[in-house]
């Protein structure tokens, strides 16, 4: 026996063993599941109107009445923050499962027809790497006007030259694996070898990339509303909230911007234990 | 002709035509919006004089690609057209405001390079605690973007304790510098976390690579080992990461320039996103998308360079 | 004779586990005379290769060991780091099974060659440059100023091996731990690294711990040989007689796997019509070669060959000889340049491109292939593979038929049901081999091609594999078709013989032909290079590099000088 498959026979009984006692994965699912009823029921949540102005005093500190303060506009923070949850998780959701679709689909269709279709596809895709995803929002917003919309769709066909290459990779060397010479050779009809062999196959590499994705397009959109091209005011989301508050920690009121980053914060931690645990997950699969 | 300057040549083709389809992208996706006009006037409401003016200026009654050619060409001559929103012609916007997007990029890299690399290079090789650690403060720091790290930095040093200023970019060498440390770090956080992990496991596969067998057998010093296999075979991996992440430096600042009112490239293309004004949008995304193109080529050269047997053939040697 | 230079005694390795330390070496214990040469032999997870890797100090991480190691009579356990170190580069030297994998490929050879000259003994770059030709030069590598400036991949796998001996004989080592260091190279390159080693001992004192699954290579390149079994060294033997004194069970299968000399098989009478039939087969590659220029690489030559039904046809040949490139043009994996491909009577010349017709032709010839686990999607059951195989053929079938078909294809590769329900990850490796022929019969085909289908397998596995094919030829009277290496397989299941060199036939006939009395030069040189008893490897470089000249070209490798 050689020593790489010895160490790779001990990996999966010492991952199981340390996903049992591993309590960050644990808490990181409990926070997600927090951060998703919170996105859903969060204008149910919210003790006050968020839009309502000056129901407490003008930047004031944490209290009993308001427990994240009060910011510039006497508005409830609290209130902000969880009514703002819905468009700050939401919106990447969608950035995700769009450029999935895209990437996969032009990779699928490069795999499937092969020939000038995938060369085409390669350069198109080359071409969207060649513009950083912030420039493609800041053209698709001037182009479109602020909010949401454009800047989910510009990061969405941002994000498709890394989900579509890693598809292609995947799936190229998935096929020249001995397994599906032999499937052909059994007279195993290519459609069947598709969505019996290569789609499993790629399932848990998709979702790994899918986690990971989160992570960057909720930062990504969070500094797009923080620069005043996302979610347009008064509307609350997370991002423009830390903007609006800069004023006010220079006035020594940090609440406005510091409750809504450590929501950010805490959100893709959580998603960044989440998306590692499943991409061994995927590595585990690939043995 | 070796293979070498073949391989050069072939990817200096493939990066010219890349920014020429980026290019048209750019300008064309205005025909997207079905309006160009109103586009192109910004949230101004288009009076008759003003669209005159924008069908003058931008020859709009000419077909598109020969507004394109002209547009394209006199960018690569230094003319970037004229701003309705600013009045004056776009390069006198974007010449002054590039130097400091340049000074505040490279102090980034400075920092991404040294805690970045470091980091990485402590968790691979000083056992399981340092490594643990590190994971720790990469896991922390993958979640901690330039806004919230620059509005943390702006209430602490800022605001608190007063130690650095706020807003503005400074005069002379060291006041300059002064300015731009905080806005640096707030870049470079996120990515010190990122080029930290890509260090890490770019060495870890190297230490449990066979050829390192060999040179433990031999009984070789470690600090050499470390040098001439572990570190030097990673290397071009790390380099190539780095690249491409030092190239989205330039559209990343934007984040740290508005954030400490720093008057960058960056900064600018927001404000002009947020007015509408397409054409300083558009001038500075061919700039930016240039830059990054070109630096990711520099960095696969630079790569290739370290790793002979990368160029096909290995007649680089 | 002095003090041993190396002495095992009850050495115990440990894995880490899940719950606790897993023991896989069980006090192990041998020693290697002063220019004794010892021979380990085991097949896989035997421990015989994390013996010497805890002698070299190579264990994984996680790994601990018991008992005890000296060298020169000095104990391992007891020195520092640093001493341990120091032991190591000067009086061990170890060559490992994957020399392009244990040579790092950004360096030149030169800087390999000197390196430890240079870091561990202090002499001078240029006085280590010369040494190091000069070692190049012993191990028989011709041009070795050349050779210093080039990387791995431009040199080919015998002679990186090469290398990777010269290099550890720069610093005087009195023990060479070989660990399967042959099992990589082609049959006639193995027999010279072997011819190598021996001059090497015989011009210096160097002592040898010789680790292989080969017990016949240990036999004749031995004094001693040392036989492990599950973890445990299970018999020592005199290399000279071992044939006679062998006591346990486990080395009498190992020998009579690998000193087979049953004779060939013989040929039935030849049917009227062949099965199969190839004529003037021609497929050629564009590849890159040394100097990055395109170059035409012709895998497969002007092949013609005919297989009678129920007969059963071996082609053998080193690497780049075409064997499998032919294997996979019959089967339309790949498309010909030229020449017509005619099986049952169709003209299969063009690879089908439709469903329909692809199915057809799976119905006539079926494959196995060399590496089990690769050629078995690891996310399927035993059975669900097995269901998927025979519902390509009968689409309509009721579920209970299907299910009586894959315990009848089950039956007849001597698989119990009870493993219906495992994955390939949990069966042995001659289990899956057994899954994939099964798959393959489930068409119930009238030709088997079977590529390289027992090479991945240990010895013992092997002859269970080969007797198993064997008697299913005889039970279906399908036709098979072997391609291999291995001229030992040809002699337990081929009545036909064809011997394959850089895409051409060297030579053809019956079994009793080929391996009895062969009348090409090459296949001479193939069965002279196979161990056997009282073998002595012999280094004919010189007149065989102008005759044959290795013949794998790709972006890789480059032709020896």
């Amino acid at each position: 026996m050689s020593v790489a498959q010895i160490a790779q026979g001990a990996v999966p009984a010492g991952a199981r063993r340390a996903a049992k006692r591993d309590w960050t994965f644990v808490v990181a699912l409990a926070v997600l599941a927090v951060v998703v009823i919170v996105a859903v029921a969060g204008p149910w949540l919210a003790p006050y109107d968020p839009y309502e102005l000056y129901v407490g005093p003008v930047n004031s500190a944490p209290s009993a009445a308001h427990l994240f303060g009060a910011d510039d506009l006497g508005r409830d923070i609290l209130s902000r923050v969880l009514v703002g949850a819905g468009a700050s998780v939401f919106a990447p959701v969608v950035v995700v499962l769009l450029s999935t679709l895209l990437g996969v689909g032009l990779a699928l269709a490069a795999a499937w027809f092969g020939g000038w279709v995938s060369g085409g596809i390669a350069r198109l895709v080359d071409v969207i790497f060649a513009i950083p995803g912030l420039v493609i929002a800041v053209l698709a917003v001037t182009l479109f006007g602020k909010g949401l919309v454009a800047p989910v769709v510009a990061l969405a066909i941002a994000y498709v030259p890394v989900v579509g290459r890693l598809t292609r990779t995947a799936a190229s060397r998935e096929l020249g694996k001995p397994y599906i010479a032999a499937l052909r050779v059994q007279g195993v009809s290519s459609l069947a070898i598709c969505f019996r062999h290569l789609v499993p196959a790629m399932i848990p590499i998709v979702a790994a990339q899918m986690a990971v994705g989160f992570g960057y397009a909720m930062l990504d959109l969070a500094a797009i509303s923080f620069l005043g091209l996302g979610q347009q005011p008064p509307a609350p989301d997370w991002g423009s909230m830390i903007s609006s508050g800069q004023a006010s920690i220079l006035a020594g009121a940090p609440e406005q911007s510091i409750f809504p980053a450590i929501l950010v914060v805490v959100t893709v931690l959580a998603v960044g234990i989440v998306g590692a645990r499943v991409t061994v997950w995927a590595e585990e699969k690939e043995r | 002709m070796n293979t070498l300057t073949r391989m050069l040549l072939g990817r200096l083709g493939g990066l010219l035509l890349t920014l020429l389809l980026a290019s048209i992208v750019i300008y064309s996706a205005v025909l997207l919006t079905g309006d160009p006009i109103a586009a192109l006037a910004g949230g101004a409401k288009p009076t008759p004089e003003l669209i005159a003016e924008i069908r003058a200026e931008y020859h709009l009654d000419d077909p598109v690609w020969q507004r394109y050619w002209e547009w394209l060409t006199g960018a690569i001559q230094g003319d970037f057209g004229r701003s309705f929103v600013y009045k004056t012609a776009v390069t006198t916007l974007v010449a002054p405001r590039f130097a400091i997007t340049l000074q505040l990029v490279l102090l980034t890299v400075v920092l991404i390079l040294v805690f970045g690399v470091g980091s990485g290079i402590l968790a691979a090789t000083r056992g399981r605690a340092v490594d643990r650690a590190v994971a720790t403060a990469t896991s922390l720091g993958m979640a901690l973007p330039t806004f919230v790290v620059a509005i943390l930095l702006i209430w602490i040093f800022a605001k608190s304790l007063g130690w650095f200023p706020v807003y503005g970019e400074g005069d002379g060498v060291w006041d300059r510098l002064w300015h731009l440390v905080l806005p640096a770090i707030s870049l470079a956080v996120l990515f010190i976390a990122y080029i930290s992990r890509v260090t890490r496991s770019a060495l870890v596969a190297q230490l449990h690579s066979e050829h390192v067998d060999t040179a433990k057998v031999r009984g070789i010093p470690r600090r050499r080992v470390f040098g001439a296999h572990v570190f030097r075979n990673a290397s071009p991996q790390i380099l190539a990461i780095a690249g491409t992440t030092i190239a989205g430096l330039f559209a990343a600042s934007a984040i740290a320039e508005v954030a400490f009112g720093l008057g960058g490239i960056g900064s600018l293309l927001v404000q002009a996103a947020a007015r509408a004004d397409l054409p300083v949008v558009q001038i500075v995304s061919l700039l930016l998308v240039t830059i990054f193109v070109v630096l990711n080529a520099a960095a696969d050269l630079v790569s290739a360079l370290i790793d002979p047997t990368s160029v096909e053939g290995g007649a680089l040697a | 004779m002095n003090a041993p230079v190396l002495e095992i005694e009850g050495l115990d390795v440990f894995a880490a586990g899940a719950d606790g330390p897993r023991q896989l070496v069980f006090g192990s214990t041998l020693s290697v005379g002063r220019g004794e040469a010892v021979g380990l032999v085991g097949e896989s997870g035997s421990g015989k290769t994390l013996t010497v890797r805890a002698v070299a100090g190579l264990l994984p991480d996680g790994f601990t060991t018991s008992g005890t190691i000296r060298i020169d009579g000095r104990d391992l356990g007891a020195m520092s780091g640093r001493e341990l170190r120091d032991v190591r580069a000067r009086r061990l030297g170890m060559v490992f099974q994957t020399p392009r994998a244990h040579l790092n490929p950004l360096r030149t050879i030169g800087d390999f060659m000197t390196e430890a000259l240079v870091h561990v003994a202090d002499v001078k770059p240029d006085a280590a440059a010369k040494r190091a030709m000069d070692l190049l030069d012993e191990v028989g590598i011709t041009d070795p100023a050349r050779r210093m400036l080039q990387h791995p991949a431009e040199l080919s796998g015998g002679l990186l091996q090469r290398v990777m001996i010269a290099a550890t004989l720069a610093m005087d080592p009195d023990l060479l731990l070989a660990d399967e260091i042959t099992t990589a190279l082609d049959v006639t390159t193995q027999e010279e690294v072997m011819a190598v080693i021996a001059d090497l001992r015989a011009h210096r004192e160097l002592s040898l711990l010789f680790i292989t699954h080969d017990l016949a290579l240990a036999g004749a390149v031995c004094d001693r040989v040392n036989v492990m079994q599950h973890g445990r060294i299970v018999e020592t033997l005199r290399a000279a007689t071992m044939r006679q004194d062998a006591r346990g069970d486990y080395t009498r299968v190992l020998m009579s796997a690998s000193l087979d000399e049953a004779p060939p098989i013989e040929a039935d009478a030849p049917a009227s019509h062949p099965i199969m039939t190839l004529a003037n087969l021609r497929k050629a590659y564009q590849v890159r070669g040394a100097n990055g220029r395109r170059e035409t690489l012709v895998a497969v030559d002007d092949v013609s060959m005919e297989l009678a039904p129920g007969g059963s046809l071996g082609i053998v040949g080193e690497s780049g000889s075409g064997k499998s490139t032919t294997a996979r043009l019959l089967l339309g994996l790949e498309r010909a340049d030229g020449g017509t491909i005619t099986v049952d009577g169709e003209d299969w010349s063009v690879p089908a491109r439709r469903g329909a017709e692809r199915r057809r032709r799976a119905k006539i010839a079926q494959m196995v292939f060399q590496d089990p686990y690769q050629s078995l999607d690891r996310r399927q059951t035993v059975r669900q593979c097995l269901v998927e195989a025979v519902r390509v053929h009968r689409p309509r079938d009721a579920k209970v038929a299907v299910e009586a078909r894959v315990a009848e294809l089950m039956s007849q590769v001597r698989l119990d049901t009870s493993l219906l329900d495992s994955r390939p990850r949990a069966l042995s490796g001659g289990q899956r081999q057994r899954v994939a022929i099964a798959r393959a019969l489930a068409a119930d085909p009238v030709l088997l091609v079977l590529d390289e289908a027992v090479s991945a397998l240990d010895v013992t596995t092997q002859v269970e594999i080969l007797t198993l094919l064997d008697s299913i030829r005889r039970e279906t009277g399908v036709a098979l078709l072997m391609i291999t290496h291995d001229l030992t397989v040809i002699r337990r299941l081929c009545d036909q013989v064809v011997v394959m060199r850089q895409g051409r036939i060297e030579e053809r006939g019956t079994a009793a032909q080929i391996l009895d009395d062969p009348s090409a030069e090459y296949t001479r040189l193939l069965l002279d290079s196979i161990p056997r008893e009282g073998w002595t490897p012999r280094r004919r470089r010189l007149g065989r590099t102008q005759s044959l000249p290795t013949a794998t070209r790709s972006s890789a490798m480059v032709p020896d000088a």
